[in-house]
């Protein structure tokens, strides 16, 4: 029975922990939010629309016979290889997916809190800055996450039920590590991506358009400078140019550029490092020292 | 021993915002009081181990200010000047978030959030989003936010900001109610003389980042000058020279009340003879009490 207690201040008697994982709530909280947004959930089941084709096409593969009349001469498309995977992981829809995705639900990450002054909150309670910021990364992570790694592993359980035998599996023992990989790899990437824009405004909205603008603008530099100097190391200055590089290192296939793809790799590595030690400036410069 | 530091200092950039800070705070609620800028803000957060001092050492809670902000945070309820909140949420999610944050298992956060929202009195509109509320709710919610996990110690940054005269008054009552249990301090960082002088027994002024007073506020009122109330007729020039060469203080109100604050030793009959010596007519005497008011205005010296 509930206990009956009189009006005014209680203390509680419970005991406060020390927790791991201290970042959890935040991350939890931030994707509950996330999902209250307009358009954000039909935008979120949009996102699997290629994951669904692809399992289709996984099916239709392994019953090429039956398919016949409709798969004539899409046999070559529709061979399930490590190539099939990094299409899927490394297409341009899916990449946009996760940008309109982080736009609606990762944009307001941090400048929301820098525009409520919801910083000093968080930070007034036992937790560094890398534990709020790991708060915030966990968002982004869990969105790129269902929408690369979780497919991806799909599509590869998918294809080893339909075929009925583990000889896919024997045969490229390697690709379940390549899809963790490089579905970390882009979660990494997205996740600084997201959170430095998100930590450079006050303002969501300038944060959406910053998000897209350096993206695709990154694609209309690599365009223009292949143009005047004729150069495939115009490629490094394009972000989704240089993912799929790194994408098609990590599974094996060729390279979309002729340029070595570690140096792609480098590149990314480096704006995460730097988008790091930016982000975390900005989240202890702007809101706690005035 | 809640709070104990020595030889503060903090600057920000060229500007120093604390130049030697020493103080110990105990039991019970204690005002923090100085004008804008004084550095009030600026030592609290160094309490909370936001900042970290150039010199100095510091204790709250027993913990170190520079090693150990996370046992400090954890004990230690902090309600921002800033309107401060995280969009999208409503009241108790967002106060059972902040409990959890604190290091409360997740139900019991929430179960507290709600009792707390009540505490507060935002028991009914504890579902609606905080982006609706009005200041004085919002300004409860930082309240209820800071309470959430049972703190030892309050610190309250400017609380009563922004509110209007009904507002005020409720959340001052909640802040003499907390104070008033026994095992909650507070420290109530205010430029509202009212404020601090409704809550708090102990008051450490602060001015130009140097602590300009510190003690029991009754204590400090008696102890460090005598007021008295005089009405006159008569030239106050001389009449002033002549007590402020003895080393009293004068003021003349607008309805020409002349008001004197004299040493501790003072003999109030030499203000009867400095007024016969100046030909001026004493009309009206009384000693009149000392208000905080006067003590902050003699400490920091403004009107």
């Amino acid at each position: 029975m509930a206990e009956v207690r009189e009006k005014g201040y209680h203390h509680w008697d419970g005991q406060l922990q020390e927790k791991s994982w201290v970042f959890w709530p935040i991350t939890r909280t931030g994707i509950k939010l996330a999902f209250q947004r307009k358009r954000f959930k039909f935008l979120f089941a949009c996102s699997f629309i290629p994951a669904i084709s692809f399992a289709v096409g996984v099916y239709i593969s392994e019953r090429l016979e039956d398919f016949k009349f409709m798969a004539q001469g899409a046999e070559r498309t529709l061979q399930v290889n490590p190539a099939f995977f990094k299409t899927y992981l490394s297409m341009d829809f899916i990449f946009f997916m996760i940008l309109l995705l982080m736009a609606l639900g990762g944009a307001g990450l941090i400048a929301d809190d820098f525009r409520h002054k919801a910083i000093q909150l968080y930070l007034a309670r036992p937790l560094t800055r890398l534990d709020y910021l790991l708060g915030k990364a966990g968002v982004v992570m869990f969105f790129v996450g269902l929408l690369t790694l979780v497919p991806a592993v799909v599509l590869l359980l998918l294809k080893l039920l339909f075929s009925g035998s583990f000889r896919f599996f024997l045969d490229y023992p390697w690709l379940l590590l390549s899809i963790i990989f490089y579905s970390a790899f882009l979660m990494l990437f997205f996740t600084c991506f997201v959170l430095l824009a998100s930590s450079l405004s006050r303002n969501r909205n300038y944060v959406i358009a910053l998000i897209f603008a350096t993206y695709y603008l990154s694609e209309i530099a690599r365009g223009i400078f292949y143009v005047i100097f004729r150069s495939p190391y115009s490629a490094l200055l394009s972000i989704p140019a240089n993912l799929q590089q790194v994408a098609a290192a990590f599974f094996q296939v060729k390279t979309p550029y002729a340029v070595p793809w570690h140096f792609s790799f480098l590149i990314i590595l480096s704006f995460c490092l730097l988008s790091y030690f930016l982000i975390k400036g900005k989240v202890r410069g702007v809101e706690v020292i005035r | 021993m809640s709070i104990e530091l020595q030889n503060i200092h903090f600057s920000y950039g060229r500007v120093k915002a604390l130049n030697g800070v020493s103080l110990s705070i105990g039991e019970g609620a204690t005002g923090l009081l100085g004008p804008n800028g004084a550095g009030k803000s600026t030592l609290l957060k160094i309490m909370l181990g936001f900042l970290t001092p150039a010199e100095g050492q510091g204790k709250v809670l027993g913990y170190d200010v520079r090693t150990e902000q996370k046992f400090i945070r954890r004990l230690v309820g902090y309600m921002p000047e800033d309107e401060c909140f995280i969009p999208g949420m409503d009241a108790v999610t967002f106060t059972a978030l902040m409990g959890e944050l604190s290091g409360m298992p997740r139900q019991e956060a929430m179960k507290r959030a709600h009792e707390v929202l009540f505490y507060v009195g935002l028991g009914e509109s504890r579902y609606r989003l905080i982006d609706t509320y009005s200041a004085g709710m919002k300004q409860r919610l930082k309240l209820a936010q800071a309470l959430v996990h049972d703190p030892r110690l309050l610190f309250l940054d400017e609380p009563t900001s922004n509110l209007d005269p009904t507002g005020r008054q409720e959340i001052l009552e909640l802040i003499g109610e907390v104070a008033s249990i026994r095992d909650i301090r507070v420290l109530l960082s205010s430029h509202i003389l009212a404020d601090i002088e409704l809550i708090c027994d102990r008051v450490v002024i602060i001015n130009h980042g140097e602590i300009a007073a510190v003690g029991r506020i009754e204590d400090l009122k008696m102890i460090n000058y005598q007021l008295y109330e005089l009405k006159i007729k008569g030239e106050l020039d001389g009449f002033r020279k002549e007590l402020e060469a003895a080393g009293c203080r004068l003021e003349e109100t607008e309805d020409r009340l002349v008001k004197i604050y004299t040493p501790p030793d003072f003999d109030h009959k030499k203000i009867f003879v400095s007024a016969a010596r100046n030909q001026v007519q004493v009309r009206h005497f009384i000693r009149s009490r000392t208000s905080l008011e006067d003590l902050f205005a003699r400490v920091v010296g403004v009107d």
